[in-house]
């Protein structure tokens, strides 16, 4: 009784079967959606036998294990790569945010000439995956001295995330009243200032939108770090684990084990940020 | 950036000989513009030029279009070209058919009102999308895998185990499963994009159309319907856009090869062999750009017409 | 056309009742006008009576039919939105035939309807226009015309007004009423605008916190309010309230004493009451006067707001409290003077504590009419 309370809306009874199928629905998708990354995480801490004998029971006393994580550790430096892309994604996405927003206001802010055509060169970055420049990229990064560093994949990432933080600043900025910095030309207050201390604090919201935005694809990003950074010392996470499946597919604990540690952090991060994603999804910034 | 710089000199001197050099301007444009220009802007141009050339031996000269005609007609680049574009517009059928229907369905299914738990199912159904698609990839080749047996097993207790087989590793079905898996892990992006247009129409015209005696399935046909036709259209050339620069689940799951028998190869995956080379086959920067030129113009022809035609027949719509 | 009756309705948002049995009964071809302050409540009996929400309890009948339960469309009612919701995606015609094309009429119908609709609301020329491209006053019309088309039993408007610049709204207020005398409809009206109650309702309905307070003639509620609640709500500026307690209970001559010691008389039946009891006098600012001699007041001018043919004076009476008086444009004074007023003993109004209002003895304006 108190089930059927639950789901039913307050009018309930005549919308009783319509609210059920939708219910019914939406979960068995949801099921769909969560099975293969619950089995995966799961059977990451049962011994292997238990993996084949039971693939979908949870690690009992005597199938749980730890052995497939610590055989990552030991045979690769998960740890190391977890550093370097958390460093690489939050320079990344730290200057992003910052150039993003500066180039934002100066566009929508100052009238001169080649404003346009900058602002349409920054368009078109939206849809033209930066990917098609690898080439030349390479070549650049090599030229530059910086293949196998982490300041190469960080300057790409920048370029690649700066079109839509720009985009998507400047209509935001554009919803910031005139009359602000108006009143504070007045007093004269330098452009810097007036950017700094009044527009950037207003961005805020618009930001975390934009941050979230940036930093999926740089984190979850295999194309750059195997061209550009492919050494040992500057592996990231996700080419990490890509390298470590790839040579031990035959161990299954080990394979489940990185996973999961691929998975859990970025999930765990995601039900805290889901909500700012969601909403910036949602308010129409993207559209 | 000289000209830019200039243009913006000509511009204030024009209009008020004393005012300063609009240092400010600099400052705030100059740091990401250039960092754009350098690693994105540049580049493409670059490639775009590169591929007009050949460079053997370290010696670059000049050959026009020649490495566009041996990518098209030359038999050893012809086949496997036009077998990774194909394959690349299969790839794109199957997000079009599967992807944006099911996510209008869990849209529109989200957005009835007073649904509770919505929010809740909302981020569960987008969890997958934040996944990287090499970890993804990885996690299907474990589930579908038959020496595992878990979707063999699964297929077996409800009754359709005979119809299990290696899909990923048959010449003739591992395209459709990768295509299966994507369309499994992007869902959440036209879900999430079409709930919030569904939500952004007001409830009054919603209430009109039921005072007006349209019943909920007319009301979805005549009203809301073409109300998300742009976001539509809008999430058709994202995926088209993704779908073309696809990579990573090809390259994870069956390798830079995209076995069997080339059956997985995208535009992507083809990039990247010519680019590094495999095998016997050297890799080639020229070559290497010459494809990228062709997804570069490919791409280009699909925003345009997304621009041109779509965009500009359906207008959006201000509430 | 047709009559609407409520029969104890209510109204359950989960444990939140919003609407606590409300009772009416609407003629054929009446103009009724719910009012009332916004969250009374208005606007969701308004949605029952279109079906949009389902009725918690209570019978609702159109036409002598019960008709809870029923879809909107088969209850035969038109609704006016207050946004107008119109469909941003349809021109005007497809948006006024959209109701006729779902309920299957034959095309040469419909755009007959439509014309003849598009040409009474004189909207005939913007057919192919879309909504986005109509100004407020035209969107207004388009919404009506959607409404006509459908030869409803029953209008139901929803603060149709409220989105337009003030002179607009005085203009579509009058052709509002002209088209109610046109088509002779049952129309039911949500508004907070206590002028197009008076102006445009045969009878008005006073909500507030979900219940009815009063129901009457635009006049009736002016003259005979029956409680404090709606003696404020109808009239501006609003009556003057000012804290008194009876000093001499009767059935005629009621003195009261207000907190200076001043006594004020007032031919109001008091006799339920005992000496010492508090109450609430009320003050119209149009029925005081300098010139009266009866109830002489006194205070200084805080504030003068001239408009024209009349001013309104606020005026400080100390310890007695502020009053707001009425008087004529071609008046002297300033802020700072220092006047006297009177007003006659029939003008006042009087409320006990539960806000209930007493019975006014000769009451010199027209008598309540029988409802």
């Amino acid at each position: 009784m108190n089930l059927i309370n639950r789901f039913m809306p307050s009018n309930g009874y005549r919308q009783l079967p319509k609210s059920v199928t939708v219910h019914a629905v939406l979960l068995a998708y949801t099921v769909i959606a969560l099975f293969p990354i619950l089995v995966v995480v799961i059977n990451s801490f049962k011994e292997r036998r238990a993996i084949f004998r039971d693939p979908l029971g949870l690690p009992t006393q005597d199938s749980f294990t730890l052995i497939g994580f610590e055989q990552v550790l030991q045979r690769s430096d998960f740890g190391l790569y977890s550093w370097n892309s958390l460093v690489v994604t939050i320079i990344a996405v730290g200057l992003v945010l910052l150039l993003g927003a500066m180039a934002a206001w100066a566009l929508t802010e100052y009238k001169f000439k080649g404003n346009l055509f900058i602002t349409f060169l920054f368009a078109m970055g939206i849809m033209i995956p930066i990917r098609l420049g690898t080439v030349s990229i390479l070549g650049l990064m090599v030229n530059l001295n910086l293949v196998n560093t982490l300041t190469a994949l960080v300057l790409v990432y920048i370029a690649q995330g700066l079109p839509l933080a720009v985009y998507i600043l400047s209509e935001f900025v554009r919803t910031i009243p005139k009359e602000l910095t108006e009143a504070a030309r007045c007093d004269s207050v330098s452009e810097y200032k007036i950017f700094f201390c009044i527009i950037l604090p207003l961005l805020k919201p618009a930001m975390a939108t934009v941050a979230v935005f940036t930093m999926i694809p740089i984190w979850n990003d295999l194309w750059f770090p195997l061209i550009l950074a492919p050494g040992e010392s500057t592996r990231t996470i996700t080419l990490g684990v890509q390298q470590f499946v790839g040579q031990y597919v035959t161990d299954w604990n080990s394979v489940l084990s990185a996973l999961t540690m691929a998975i859990v952090p970025v999930l765990i991060l995601y039900t805290i940020f889901s909500r700012q994603l969601i909403r910036g999804l949602t308010s129409g910034a993207v559209k | 950036m000289h000209y830019i710089l200039r243009y913006v000199m000509t511009s204030s001197n024009q209009h008020d000989e004393k005012k300063p050099f609009p240092w400010h301007l600099v400052f705030f444009l100059g740091p990401g513009l250039l960092i754009y220009v350098v690693f994105s802007v540049y580049p493409l141009l670059d490639t775009l030029f590169l591929s007009l050339y050949d460079e053997q031996n370290g010696q670059s000269s000049f050959v026009g279009l020649q490495n566009f005609i041996t990518l098209i007609t030359d038999e050893t680049w012809s086949q496997a070209f036009w077998n990774a574009l194909v394959n690349n517009f299969k790839f794109f059928a199957i997000h079009m058919l599967l992807q944006n229907p099911i996510g209008l369905i869990l849209a529109v299914l989200l957005s009835s009102p007073k649904l509770r738990l919505s929010s809740t199912y909302r981020t569960l159904i987008f969890m997958p999308t934040m996944l990287s698609v090499v970890i993804v990839g990885f996690v299907w080749q474990l589930l579908l895998s038959p020496l595992w047996g878990i979707s063999e097993n699964f297929l077996y207790d409800i009754g359709l185990g005979q119809y299990f087989d290696a899909w990923l590793g048959k010449e003739g079905s591992a395209l459709i499963t990768l295509g299966f898996i994507s369309v499994w892990q992007f869902v959440g992006i036209p879900m999430m994009l079409i709930y919030a247009t569904l939500l952004n129409i007001p409830d009054d015209i919603i209430d009109a159309s039921v005072v007006d005696g349209a019943n909920s399935f007319q009301t979805f046909w005549h009203i809301k319907l073409p109300l998300i036709l742009p976001t539509i259209a809008m999430v058709s050339i994202l995926t088209f856009v993704a779908n073309f620069n696809a990579f990573e689940l090809i390259y994870a799951v069956k390798g830079a090869l995209a076995g069997p028998n080339f059956s997985t190869d995208l535009m992507g995956t083809f990039f990247y062999r010519t680019f590094f080379g495999f095998q016997l086959q050297q890799g080639s920067a020229s070559m290497g750009a010459a494809v990228a030129t062709l997804m570069f113009l490919i791409i280009l022809v699909g925003v345009m017409l997304f621009l041109f035609f779509i965009q500009r027949r359906i207008q959006r719509f201000q509430f | 056309m047709a009559s609407v009756k409520l029969n104890n309705i209510k109204k359950r948002f989960g444990n939140v009742d919003v609407l606590h049995g409300i009772d009416l009964d609407i003629k054929d071809g009446e103009f009724v006008v719910l009012i009332g302050e916004s969250g009374c409540g208005k606007s969701t009996l308004l949605r029952l009576l279109s079906g949009l929400e389902d009725i918690s309890e209570g019978d609702l009948y159109i036409d002598d039919e019960r008709v809870n339960g029923r879809s909107p469309a088969k209850r035969g009612i038109a609704m006016v939105f207050q946004s107008y919701a119109l469909y941003p995606h349809m021109n005007v015609f497809k948006n006024m035939a959209f109701g006729l094309k779902i309920a299957g009429k034959d095309k040469h119908h419909v755009t007959e309807k439509v014309i003849e609709a598009a040409k009474k609301l004189k909207i005939d020329h913007l057919l192919d226009r879309l909504p986005r491209e109509l100004s407020g006053g035209q969107r207004q019309r388009v919404a009506i015309g959607r409404a006509i088309v459908r030869d409803p039993k029953v209008f139901l408007f929803d603060e149709p007004l409220s989105n337009l610049d003030a002179s607009l709204r005085v203009q579509t207020r009058v052709e509002l009423g002209k088209l109610h005398q046109e088509l002779k409809s049952t129309v039911i009206y949500v508004t907070h605008d206590q002028v197009e109650a008076m102006t445009l309702g045969d009878k008005i309905v006073v909500m507030n916190k979900g219940r009815v307070e009063q129901v009457g003639a635009p006049l009736d509620l002016y003259h005979h309010p029956k409680t404090q609640f709606v003696a404020g709500f109808i009239g501006s500026p609003k009556m003057n309230f000012l804290p008194a307690k009876i000093h001499h209970a009767d059935p005629e001559n009621t003195q009261l004493v207000l907190e200076s010691g001043r006594i004020i008389h007032a031919s109001i039946d008091s006799s339920a009451l005992q000496k010492g009891d508090a109450v609430q006098i009320g003050l119209r600012p149009e029925h005081m006067s300098l010139d009266c001699t009866d109830n002489r007041f006194e205070g200084t001018v805080t504030l003068l707001e001239h408009l024209g043919e009349l001013s309104y004076l606020y005026v400080d009476m100390g310890q007695e409290g502020e009053l707001v008086l009425k008087v004529d444009g071609d008046n002297h004074h300033q802020a700072g003077d220092h006047i006297q007023f009177g007003i006659k003993p029939t003008h006042l109004y009087l409320f006990d504590r539960d806000g209930k209002a007493l019975n006014r003895v000769n009451a010199h304006l027209s008598p309540a009419t029988p409802l």
